[in-house]
């Protein structure tokens, strides 16, 4: 066990023994296809089953049909579940794992534009972000509500499943119900505390009385909402007890935030420090006995061993640390942290996908998201093919760590020092450093599969030919190109690439406009730089939001926030159409004026050009196959290189 | 020329002028087309249409658009009960076929979007590959194949896209064609491919018709209504059998299908003078004009004038099915009007919204909700018994017309001077006025159905079979309001405009839908100073849905509106309006003589509080048209002892 003291304890949960402490918590995946769960549900569990997850709880079943605010929603009113819900108990048992579903009616944080049915809702608060005025529950439509709670808790104990979570915290009636924000009921469900977790309580009652003895329970609790009149840390405390004293609940989980009005407190990303939510099981802890479930990006073992350790809480959830290696737990176990492929809290293809009603993945992680269509046994190539790489970034690491999984003979050759292309700079501005992890997590891998890394290595066609290879992996990356109106040799122009590698130093003081094409971090991080030094920053972009992108991977709120407190000027909705050398001339295009903009510097953030010159040198020769992946294709964001990069690979 | 004049292609008779054209529906089953596309499609060919035109399937695998968009490798069944579902109605049908290229999306094949040169799409930014030699052909031979598979399915024909989203368009075009080789110097020439391609490959009497941009809006690089009647002519030269005339580009994402602020008929001219360009080229093919034409009378007038061959009236027959039918039966005042409202039929949206319409929540529903019109008389109460509406506005009245229709009598109470309820509030707002259409229409129908009406009646008790639509209050405001100042609900200076003051206004827009900036375009256009204010990063964000959002935004700088965005209201005084910024905290003071409140409003729940009869609309929840009407519906089925 050696440094882990309380992690791989075990622990028990009501009638549940669990055999360590690292939840594989509920989280939304977008699987379910017509309501009802699938094959890739089953596959996707099992894998972190399998990886050694001491408890998995699913994703949340809907109890009723007024319920359905996002299209792949379980529908677990519908009895034509229990069969999906035998595939998930079965394969997740198939390796020792308790397995729990989560229960759920959302409230008025829904929409009826699936259900064309009225929102239910305490009150007719409209939630902030689908804005939609709720129907307020009458005492008949209450008791329908408990009845589909216990309804689905009886399809989940058909279905296998070892324990039910009710989740009533951050998209949930019962916390709207709770929550004097979203409660102004005046009848026995509204006004004090006891009446408006009345709901919380007859539904408990419901559930165990569903499920029996010999399954858990648990309560999952929002402890602060981050709302204005919202439920915070005292009542979320003073409910636990009340959840504690029906005798009927196993254990509590909690979570901070409100999936639709703060949820960027929910799923942090990589800008909110680890740990961040703790505050809330160390308190409830402190109130109950009932076992404590914390959450917020543990992203490492021997950070959820610490909170352990200190007494914040007495199991962790941990989901993206598992999205990103479902063999997270086994391997820290194992005490092989350099191979764990750590999550980089970049929220792009998990959270990041949810809002887009597209499946769950992993930027780094192809296999996430296509657990049922991944054929684990990797068969030995038909010949052992030379592979050769040019260009360490993700997409060349990500093709020879799947060309090296396959038997291959990969070497993967850059020009520069270091690997990692421009995830590498990317990292290097403060608070982007986690992206990095990608970098190290790739090279890990690829020298476990037994690929090279040459770097300082230049490689033109000759160097190529002269390898003799037998598929040849154009990873090159793109070009830095300007616009016609930026001079190639103005020396008051640079790229955001330039800005980072240190090579275009605007100057404290300096008044500094980035041009912003791209939408995404390449601008607002390096805006954050320059601010940070003393730069007068205007970020300007002919789009209607600046950083449209950030809202996707839920880094809106924040970037807007420290802008805010930066002084950094946000203009949206600008095109750039001339340069004088003191003034950018500015046609604002909403309006069609045009504006003068004095700059001493200019930051561009625009598309690369593919840089494809080797391709197009390489392309006709018929001694070996010629791939291109990542930008050398098409300019586009890290996921799409290791997507490019593990097609290709495998695929040889 | 008439509507309902016969017209002949390639020996295939159409019965009607009318054509249904490719509208995105979400309702595909994956990658094919479902048993609800079936029943969408043979509903509007059993109410006349002359032509449908099925969703565009992509016709090679680099191209998937939106989640349920067609593969036309995977439709070859399904297109042939389609076929089979609408050969007896005798419309045509034909297959859309299209590669939306770099204005696709790589959400769902994780693949790099191909196009002729590395231009970022607008709104999605990203930068397509340049496609190679062999990815060209490889999409000449889709179009040639899923033309084949379509048509050996028992389709009449097929559609090609060179509209506003498409690879074919984005080769004509010099705003999306920078290459340097053949392709780049004859931009027609990937076209011409396609079409010859698709030509030989289809038996000789199957349909080659073409959806062709003829206006690109972007005239320093653009395709230019000069240049399209050439191109035209050139494309219609290879065999092309229908054309049909579109406009817009990469730069114009609002341009196809607008909503009500675009006037009706928008692409007539451009029709018109691209259908002369034909004929002086010895050309006959006949020319489809399509753009926001919902009216029969405007659709007639384009005929005759020679504008076109044929009219597209899409939307028109989403509000009303039986379109053509409702003509030849000289019922045209009966028509249910679409109001190009746009809120519930423009689905490309990520949460794969399926189709319907506001005025006709069965659209999009044909094999989940029964034909409305079509109850028994039979039910819970004898049939003789009277039925009471509470409340005249849409959701009454809807479920009054049903009700009536299935033979029942029926008793509308209104407390107002007027039929209708808040929608003929809404539609006093600028740009807006199309949408009391649906009051006017419920209204007429329920006169003609014998409704009896009482309007200045406030109901005081519940007695007998009621549905209770008593519609909203006005909504409460988060906000500390000082003495003296003054407070409008949006309804209330809409209905009575005089009520706002003389002075600079504030409108606090919580919502970010339509009701915001049209009551900031209304009182800016009555010449008052006007500021809107939102708590989002841009005022009415809802609105991408419509296809409003940018056109609002210039509406919005046109007329002078001053937007406060990101911004929450903590106060309101007789003379302003203090609001705090949601990242930074700063409060700032707006100088205003009134705040015009656009929230969300409360149900009337004043009468039948202990909700034991049938509601629906605003009174349940306030929400839209669409909500009122299917809840009217659904009220009446209750009364009728159905379900909806």
């Amino acid at each position: 066990m050696g440094r882990y003291r309380y992690l791989f304890s075990p622990l028990r949960l009501g009638p549940v023994t669990v055999r360590n402490r690292l939840v594989f918590s509920a989280h939304l995946t977008n699987y379910a296809e017509a309501g009802l769960p699938t094959e890739q549900h089953a596959a996707y569990y099992a894998a972190r089953a399998a990886g050694g997850a001491g408890l998995i709880i699913t994703e949340e079943h809907s109890t009723h049909p007024t319920d359905w605010p996002y299209e792949k929603l379980i529908h677990g009113f519908h009895r034509e579940v229990i069969p999906g819900y035998k595939r998930i108990t079965e394969a997740v048992h198939r390796h020792d794992v308790p397995v729990f579903a989560q229960i759920n009616h959302n409230g008025g944080q829904a929409s009826s534009m699936y259900s064309r049915l009225p929102v239910w809702a305490p009150s007719p608060v409209a939630d902030p972000l689908f804005r939609e005025v709720p129907k307020a529950v009458n005492v008949r439509e209450i008791a329908e509500i408990v009845s589909g709670y216990g309804l689905v808790a009886g399809h989940c104990a058909e279905g296998g499943f070892d324990g039910i979570e009710l989740q009533c915290s951050h998209s949930s009636i019962v916390r709207g119900f709770l929550s004097g924000a979203t409660n102004v009921r005046t009848d026995h469900y509204g006004g004090s505390l006891e009446n408006r977790a009345r709901l919380l309580l007859e539904i408990v009652d419901v559930v165990r009385e569903a499920i029996g003895p010999t399954r858990a329970l648990g309560v999952r609790l929002c402890g602060d909402e981050l709302i204005e009149g919202g439920t915070t840390i005292d009542e979320a405390v003073e409910v636990a007890r009340l959840v504690e004293a029906t005798g009927k609940v196993d254990y509590i989980n909690t979570s901070i935030g409100v999936a639709t009005a703060t949820l960027f407190m929910i799923e942090a990303s990589m800008h909110i420090p680890p740990g961040y939510a703790l505050f809330i099981p160390n308190a409830i802890r402190k109130a109950v006995r009932l076992p404590v479930v914390g959450v917020g990006r543990f992203k490492d073992s021997l950070q959820a061993e610490r909170a352990l350790a200190e007494g914040q809480c007495d199991l962790v959830g941990a989901v993206r640390a598992q999205i990103a290696d479902p063999d997270f737990v086994r391997k820290a176990q194992a005490g092989e942290h350099d191979d764990t492929r750590l999550c980089l809290s970049c929220n792009q293809e998990c959270v990041g996908r949810m809002g887009l009603n597209r499946w769950l993945g992993c930027i780094e992680n192809p296999s996430t998201g296509r657990e049922a269509l991944t054929v684990k046994r990797v068969a030995e190539p038909k010949r052992r093919k030379r592979v050769l790489v040019v260009g360490a970034g993700p997409a060349g690491l990500q093709s020879a760590i799947s060309a090296a999984k396959h038997g291959h003979d990969v070497t993967v050759y850059d020009r520069e020092s270091q690997a990692g292309g421009m995830v590498r700079w990317a990292a290097t501005i403060p608070n982007r450093a986690e992206f990095g992890d990608l970098v190290r997590n790739q090279l890990n891998e690829l020298g476990r599969a037994g690929g090279r890394v040459v770097l300082g290595q230049s490689v033109d066609a000759t160097f190529v030919r002269s390898q003799n290879p037998d598929v040849v992996v154009l990873a090159t990356g793109a070009a830095v190109q300007r616009p016609y109106w930026a001079p190639s040799d103005d020396p008051r122009i640079g790229d955001v690439l330039d800005v980072i590698r240190g090579e275009f130093r605007p100057p404290s003081g300096a008044r500094v406009v980035i041009v912003d094409e791209l939408g995404f971090h390449q601008s607002t991080s390096v805006a954050e730089l320059l601010a940070d030094r003393g730069c007068a920053v205007e970020l300007l972009t002919p789009g209607m939001v600046v950083g449209q992108d950030l809202g996707i991977t839920l880094d809106m709120e924040g970037f807007c926030i420290r802008a805010a407190s930066k002084g950094i000027t946000l203009t949206p909705d600008s095109v750039v159409m001339g340069w004088d050398g003191s003034a950018l001339s500015v046609l604002h295009h909403v309006s069609g004026h045009m504006l003068s903009l004095a700059a001493d510097c200019i930051v561009l953030a625009v598309p690369g050009r593919a840089d494809d010159e080797l391709y197009l040198e390489l392309v006709g020769d018929t001694a070996f196959e010629v791939h291109r992946v990542g930008d050398c294709l098409a300019p586009r964001r890290a996921h799409a290189a290791v997507i490019d990069g593990e097609r290709v690979g495998s695929a040889l | 020329m008439h509507l309902l004049d016969p017209l002949t292609i390639r020996g295939r008779i159409v019965p009607s002028r009318v054509m249904f054209g490719p509208i995105e529906t979400n309702l595909g089953d994956r990658r094919t087309f479902s048993s609800r596309h079936v029943a969408f499609y043979e509903r509007r060919a059993r109410g006349g249409s002359g032509i449908v035109v099925t969703e565009i399937a992509s016709v090679h695998d680099s191209d998937w658009p939106y989640e349920r968009a067609p593969l036309s490798t995977e439709c070859g069944s399904s297109w042939g009960v389609i076929a089979g579902a609408i050969r007896p109605t005798g419309a045509l049908v034909l297959a859309g076929l299209g590669h939306a290229g770099g204005q696709g999306t790589s959400h769902w094949n994780q693949r790099e979007l191909w196009a002729p040169s590395p231009v970022p799409e607008v709104a999605s930014r990203e930068v397509p590959k340049v496609m190679e030699t062999q990815d060209i052909v490889a999409v000449v031979d889709g179009f040639a194949t899923a033309a084949a598979v379509a048509t050996e399915a028992g389709l009449d024909g097929v559609e090609i896209n060179a509209g506003q989203f498409s690879l074919i368009r984005q080769f004509i075009s010099g705003l999306t064609n920078m290459r340097g080789d053949e392709y780049g110097q004859d931009r027609l020439r990937f076209a011409r491919e396609v079409i010859r391609a698709v030509r030989n490959k289809m038996h000789p009497d199957a349909i080659l018709a073409l959806r062709l941009s003829c206006d690109e809006m972007a005239p320093w690089a653009g395709v230019t209504p000069e240049m399209a009647g050439p191109i035209a002519a050139e494309l219609c030269g290879l065999g092309v059998d229908l054309l049909t005339v579109v406009r817009g580009s990469i730069y114009t994402g609002w341009a196809t299908q607008p909503d009500m602020h675009v006037e009706p008929g928008f692409n007539l001219a451009l029709a018109r003078s691209v259908r002369v360009v034909l004929r002086d080229s010895g050309l006959a093919t006949p020319v489809v004009a399509q753009g926001s034409i919902v009216d029969v009378g405007q659709a007639e007038w384009a005929l005759g004038d020679g504008v076109a061959d044929v009219i597209e009236m899409t939307r028109a027959q989403l509000a009303d099915a039986d379109l053509v039918t409702k003509v030849r039966r000289d019922q045209s005042a009966r028509i249910r009007p679409c109001l190009l409202c746009n809120q519930t039929c423009k689905v490309r949206d990520n949460r794969n919204p399926i189709i319907t319409c506001v005025v006709d929540p069965r659209t999009g529903f044909e094999t989940v909700d029964p034909e409305a019109d079509a109850f028994a008389p039979i039910g819970t109460a004898a049939p003789g018994t009277a039925v009471t509406v509470i409340g005249g506005g849409v959701a009454g009245l809807e479920a009054a017309r049903v009700l009536a229709t299935a033979g029942r009598s029926v008793r509308i109470v209104e407390r107002s001077e007027r039929l209708g309820g808040v929608i003929r509030v809404a539609a006093a707002a600028s740009g807006r006025e199309r949408l009391s259409l649906v009051a006017d229409w419920l209204e007429a129908e329920c006169r003609t159905l014998g409704v009896e009406i009482a309007l200045n009646l406030e109901a005081s008790s519940v007695v007998g079979p009621t549905i209770i639509a008593t519609g909203a209050t006005h909504g409460t405001l988060p906000f500390s309001v000082n003495e003296h100042a003054r407070i409008l609900h949006a309804s209330e200076a809409l209905a009575d405009p005089s009520r706002v003051p003389d002075g600079p206004v504030a409108i606090w827009d919580p919502i970010g839908g339509p009701i915001g900036v049209a009551m900031a375009e209304t009182l800016s256009a009555a010449g008052r100073s006007t500021t809107l204010i939102t708590p989002d990063l841009l005022v009415g964000e809802k609105l991408a849905l419509t296809g409003d959002l940018a056109p609002s935004q210039n509406r919005l700088h046109a007329l002078g509106v001053t937007l406060h965005k990101r911004a929450l209201v903590r106060n309101v005084s007789a003379t302003t309006v203090t609001v705090e910024d949601r990242f930074g905290g700063v409060t700032s003071t707006i100088e205003a003589v009134a705040l015009i409140a656009c929230g969300q409003r409360l149900a009337d729940t004043s009468i039948d509080p202990d909700e034991r009869h049938p509601q629906a609309g605003d009174r349940v929840a306030p929400r839209t048209t669409l909500e009122a009407i299917l809840e009217g519906r659904r009220a009446a089925a209750a009364i009728l002892g159905g379900r909806i």
